[in-house]
């Protein structure tokens, strides 16, 4: 493939909204591939005129919504590479290749960072300070507060990726990159045993002795067979009997 | 309740569905956003939190890796949250829950079977797909999206419709023990979900430590408080 001068003002903004919705069609037989090929095709636009045809223009369009796999908070970062390759003149197997890389570690280090790391954090603080009085302004905190990270790393995603090309593997030894789930998730393990003593004396609070008795017991019971049988006993089928339960007990219980 | 808030439930349920996945993941789909919301949408705050953190208890016991199945409680929330509110607000949110619970499953099938409709699309259009066809993509990816709102309305109206199908059975009438009982025991599989999701989350070694201090800093609060 020949080389082509990559557009001077790139448009990644375009690209950026389309990642928000990366994965509106996602499937099992693609995963987040179409999508993935939806936000790649702005960044790709200078490609139109390179083979008069348009061919190269559509064969990387076309390699953009391949299977592909990863966090979608980061897959920005697969999209601006992959788009850079192309203009950087890649064969179509390097590009291949570059997003198969990328899937894996896209995809562990945005589920380590977001998915067991940011959000659960600020979730359980959120409920942590509802559990102190704080209302709904802990939600809308709580709100605020992880969409800015959110949008900050969908945007340091697709220009790191758009900036580094196929050198992109570097891009993912950013030491903050590297830092921040070392920071992220001691905090996020402090706050959630923070948070569960106050969100049990909230929830019970209400109740008679007998009602947070019954509540106390169900919580054992269920933490029991839930660390008994992990992945195979389920927590909303514990719940589902639970309400079962209540409802005929307080129904006999006259 | 009011056909404008039941309107506005539907459109709330709605976006909280389609936030999960498909557009913007902003996270108005945890429980305790999609509660918060619909409970001041109906006037009642106070039930709106209270079912949010339950679910976002549960929602702990969650994690979304790759392609695995898991119920979807976001829109089971306002579902919840409306149920609860037209039986009787604070009292009666332990069966605002257990409709909530059922809603969720619901809404993790509909999961699957829109991921295997949207594997159906793409499978059909393959072949244009291949020339790089920018419309067939474009108009793939808008099914797609389409494909959800409309599910996420299914789901949300399914919520909505069960709630009031139990307002119509006579559940308002039920004995207050039955509310309280129902809540009790839904509070405490929820915790024990938090629980057991919590500490998979955290795992062994460095960070079992701190969630241990963390622990002992929650009841240190209680004790002063």
């Amino acid at each position: 493939m020949d080389r082509v001068t990559p557009p001077a003002a790139p448009p990644l903004g375009a690209s950026f909204l389309r990642l928000f919705a990366v994965q509106a069609s996602w499937n099992y037989d693609r995963l987040l591939g179409v999508g993935m090929g939806v936000a790649e095709e702005p960044l790709l636009r200078g490609l139109r005129g390179s083979g008069g045809d348009g061919a190269a223009y559509r064969a990387a369009v076309a390699r953009g919504a391949h299977f592909f796999n990863a966090h979608p908070y980061l897959c920005g970062l697969a999209v601006g590479a992959a788009a850079r390759a192309e203009y950087e003149g890649a064969p179509p197997e390097q590009v291949e290749r570059l997003r198969a890389a990328l899937c894996g570690p896209l995809g562990a280090l945005g589920d380590r960072l977001v998915w067991a790391g940011w959000l659960p954090l600020l979730s359980t603080a959120a409920v942590a300070a509802i559990a102190l009085g704080a209302g709904w302004g802990a939600v809308a905190g709580f709100l605020l507060i992880y969409n800015l990270g959110h949008v900050a790393l969908r945007w340091w995603a697709l220009r790191a990726g758009w900036d580094a090309g196929a050198g992109v593997v570097g891009a993912l030894r950013n030491p903050v990159l590297q830092r921040t789930p070392t920071l992220v998730l001691p905090a996020m393990a402090l706050v959630a045993g923070f948070c569960l003593p106050l969100a049990t004396r909230w929830l019970v609070r209400p109740f008679p002795l007998a009602g947070a008795l019954g509540c106390a017991i169900a919580a054992a019971v269920g933490v029991a067979l839930l660390r008994w049988q992990p992945g195979r006993i389920k927590s909303l089928w514990i719940g589902l009997a639970a309400v079962t339960l209540g409802l005929a007990g307080g129904w006999l219980w006259r | 309740m009011s056909a404008g808030t039941l309107v506005l439930l539907l459109a709330w349920g709605t976006l909280v569905g389609i936030d999960l996945v498909s557009v913007p993941q902003m996270m108005i789909a945890r429980p305790l956003v999609a509660g918060t919301i619909a409970g001041l949408l109906v006037g009642d705050p106070e039930t709106g939190v209270r079912l949010g953190v339950v679910f976002e208890l549960f929602q702990f016991d969650i994690l979304p890796v790759g392609a695995v199945r898991y119920p979807e409680y976001g829109p089971a929330t306002v579902g919840a949250v409306a149920a609860a509110h037209a039986l009787g607000g604070s009292t009666a949110w332990g069966i605002g829950a257990g409709l909530g619970l059922l809603v969720g499953l619901f809404a993790g099938w509909s999961l699957h079977w829109l991921r295997e409709a949207n594997a159906r699309a793409v499978r059909r259009a393959a072949a244009t797909l291949e020339s790089g066809d920018i419309r067939v993509l474009a108009r793939l990816h808008a099914a797609g999206l389409a494909r959800d709102v409309a599910r996420a309305a299914v789901v949300t109206a399914v919520g909505l419709a069960a709630g009031w199908l139990l307002v119509r059975a006579g559940a308002t009438g039920l004995p207050l023990r039955v509310f309280t009982l129902t809540a009790a025991l839904a509070g405490g599989a929820a915790l024990a979900a938090g629980v057991s999701g919590l500490l998979r989350i955290v795992g062994r070694g460095a960070s079992f430590r701190w969630f241990a201090a963390g622990l002992a800093g929650g009841v240190a609060v209680l004790w002063i408080a």
